[in-house]
């Protein structure tokens, strides 16, 4: 476990990728971004990530049934989901959190230091072997 | 000379006698004349005025019980007897007939004088209706006199005068007295006619309500609004055909009992129409849905002018347009956040990146950053303007700067412009301008120019590599097909259809491409503010969308034309008139 940790982040917003990406990499983490939700799944298997940074509104496939996919394969569904939302979004979340997302993180307004912090208590959470 | 006096005298005094007895028979006979006159005088009034009383007293009543109970009433004025009865027939909701004995004593009479009554009314009540209805049948109510047993009377001469409603007999009026051979033929007669003349007013009445009804009714039926009317003894009375087809049913006769059941797992309109009624209040349920539609359900009492509640409305407005115009308007909103708020988000995010030693060493990730920041401000900068555009377009505050401009020279520019993007794509760009186009025409360079880019950008960004697209202009005159003229300029156009010509004439200048094209169901949407956003969200192309809702709004401004032809797997055209006639 002394290697960094991988996160993947979906994110079909370029810049905002781009930016998630950066600020991961600064924190310590192996980052690879997908920009719609097939391609996400595709990652999921192939980079087998740590953890997921999902946005919700894509384009292909949506971010919640990439969370009921994942759900559905023994492979993915143990991969711990934070979700990328709009502040407008609360019933969306609701229905995320209870598909098994892990938490989430509003767009809008986050900082570097939420984004970090937010990653490393889910990562941790999940390596203690708490379920909530 | 004395005889002849006397003789004389005789004479005159014989005469005399003789012209006095004439005129005394004559006169007699002329008084006897005139006092019969006199007597059917006084009767006529006598009837007259207890017609007159009668109307003012029945009003404008349909209700034959009270109409008869005051006949009933009127008549000791005008008649000697002991009793005065009737039988009426009215038919009951359930489809049975309640049939009321009502007896009215003017004098008191024994049981068995009333028991006889009844007797010879029902004889002929079945007579006249052609029933046969028992004495047990009849629902009794015995008014006025109280009987008195130890009374030996019995019914010595009575007549009966049937009720009659437009051309059915409901029932029967029975005068009755303890004295033969009472009632003259007059009297009768009487009675017949101030019976006559209620029916009368009552089957008129009934008529003209009846037309009315029928008005009200038909109107009802067309209404697009579904309606139901509920009487005071909760039964269904009216439901016209958009409630049928709101609450699916399909037969004529609709109960209260299926209308709830229809409603049960929605709408609790038992509940809604008590609340209605209690508080004396209209009630309003905003939105329930049925059958995938919304409704605004109205449920109001109705009172007759004494303020007897007399039933309830129920209205059901169909408010799905409104609904689904709403969550267009919804949507649109959210996705305008989610198309500037993200590209804004990653913007600060890398711009404060920027500032970090890792991206300030990393040359090649500094300026992929930079170039991040550029564009993505590039594309928000363009749906700002978009929106403005669109924002004034719907305020109808979009100003045109029209002058005369060629064409031609317009075109060029548009290509040249493009040429670099369309060869980064490997698309081949043609121009082809009918000689006949004329030098110059009125409209607005700036503005149409605009029209150009949004069809140019349009049809690179969906035309894979070897692809071509073609901007053309030409001349479609008058009441001319545009699909045989775009052959007649030999071009080809996939998807286009026949039978589209224009009142004046026109310049078309349209862009070709042989990209994918758009599938049918989503050609109508296009032009449509709500769905252009969600669809480049969804679609991953990037781009507001709102650009053809722009340019349509331009090309209208200029009394054009806009449209488009497209064809799967074939390729797209994007087209626009401009009039050629106008001398401005």
């Amino acid at each position: 476990m002394s290697e960094k940790a991988k996160i993947l982040v979906v994110e079909d917003e370029e810049i905002l990728l781009a930016a998630l990406e950066e600020e991961l990499n600064q924190g310590g983490y192996e980052t690879q971004g997908a920009a719609d939700g097939s391609e996400g799944l595709e990652k999921i298997k192939s980079f087998k990530p740590d953890l997921v940074l999902l946005d919700l509104v894509m384009p292909k496939m949506d971010g919640m049934q990439v969370l009921k996919k994942m759900k559905e394969d023994s492979e993915t569904k143990n991969v711990p989901v934070v979700i990328l939302t709009n502040l407008s979004d609360y019933e969306r979340i609701s229905e995320a959190l209870s598909l098994g997302a892990k938490d989430y993180l509003v767009k809008a307004n986050y900082s570097l230091a939420d984004l970090l912090d937010k990653v490393k208590t889910v990562l941790s959470r999940n390596q203690s072997g708490e379920t909530k | 000379m004395s005889f002849n006096l006397v003789n004389l005298l005789l004479l005159l005094g014989i005469f005399t006698a003789v012209v006095v007895t004439v005129f005394l028979f004559e006169f007699r006979k002329v008084q006897v004349n005139l006092l019969k006159r006199e007597k059917e005088m006084n009767q006529r009034m006598y009837q007259l005025s207890i017609l007159r009383e009668l109307g003012e007293r029945i009003g404008y009543s349909l209700k034959i019980d009270q109409i008869v109970e005051i006949i009933a009433g009127s008549l000791r004025r005008l008649l000697d007897y002991s009793t005065v009865s009737y039988i009426l027939v009215t038919p009951k909701p359930d489809g049975t007939r309640k049939i009321e004995y009502n007896i009215n004593l003017e004098k008191p009479v024994n049981k068995k004088f009333i028991d006889d009554n009844k007797k010879v009314m029902l004889k002929s009540l079945n007579i006249l209706l052609g029933k046969d209805f028992q004495v047990d049948d009849l629902e009794e109510t015995i008014s006025g006199t109280i009987t008195d047993p130890t009374s030996i009377e019995s019914v010595g001469s009575f007549f009966n005068v049937p009720i009659v409603i437009g051309d059915s007999p409901v029932g029967l009026l029975n005068i009755s007295s303890n004295q033969k051979n009472r009632y003259k033929k007059e009297e009768v007669e009487i009675l017949y006619t101030i019976m006559n003349q209620a029916s009368d007013a009552v089957t008129k009445l009934q008529h003209v309500l009846n037309v009315e009804k029928g008005k009200l009714n038909s109107m009802v039926a067309s209404m697009a609004d579904g309606v139901l009317m509920i009487d005071n003894q909760k039964q269904l009375s009216v439901i016209n055909t958009a409630a049928k087809l709101m609450l699916g049913f399909s037969g004529e006769n609709v109960t209260i009992f299926e209308v709830l059941d229809a409603l049960a797992t929605t709408f609790d309109l038992r509940n809604k129409l008590q609340d209605s009624m209690r508080e004396d209040r209209l009630v309003i349920s905003p939105a329930v849905t049925l059958n995938n539609h919304f409704f605004q359900i109205l449920i109001s009492p109705v009172k007759d002018k004494d303020k007897n509640f007399l039933g309830s409305v129920v209205l059901f407005h169909d408010i799905t347009k409104e609904k689904e115009v709403e969550k267009m308007r919804e949507d649109f909103t959210n996705m305008m956040v989610h198309e500037l708020r993200s590209p804004l988000t990653g913007i600060k995010g890398i711009a404060s990146l920027l500032e970090s030693d890792r991206v300030k060493q990393d040359e090649k990730k500094f300026s992929e950053f930079v170039n991040l920041i550029v564009t993505n401000t590039k594309d928000m900068l363009g749906l700002v303007n978009d929106l403005l555009d669109v924002a004034k377009l719907e305020s109808g505050k979009f100003q045109l700067i029209k002058k005369a401009t060629p064409i031609r020279s317009v075109i060029d520019t548009r290509i040249g412009s493009f040429k670099a993007l369309a060869d980064e794509g490997s698309l081949e760009l043609v121009s082809h301008v009918d000689e006949k186009v004329p030098e110059n025409l009125e409209f607005d360079e700036h503005k149409i120019s605009q029209v150009l880019n949004n069809f140019l950008s349009n049809s690179i960004k969906f035309t894979n590599a070897g692809g071509k697209i073609t901007i053309c202009a030409f001349l479609l005159p008058r009441g001319i097909d545009l699909a045989r003229t775009v052959v007649e300029q030999k071009l080809v156009w996939p998807g286009i259809k026949q039978g589209i010509s224009f009142q004046d004439n026109y310049l078309v200048v349209a862009v070709t491409d042989t990209g994918e094209g758009i599938p049918a169901d989503k050609i109508d949407k296009l032009f449509n503010k709500f769905v252009q956003l969600e669809n480049t969200a969804k679609s991953g192309k990037k781009g507001t969308g709102l650009g053809l809702v722009v340019s349509k709004g331009v090309v209208e401004a200029h009394n054009g034309v806009i449209g488009v032809f497209s064809e799967a797997g074939e390729g797209t055209t994007f087209y626009f008139t401009l009039p050629i006639n106008i001398n401005k």
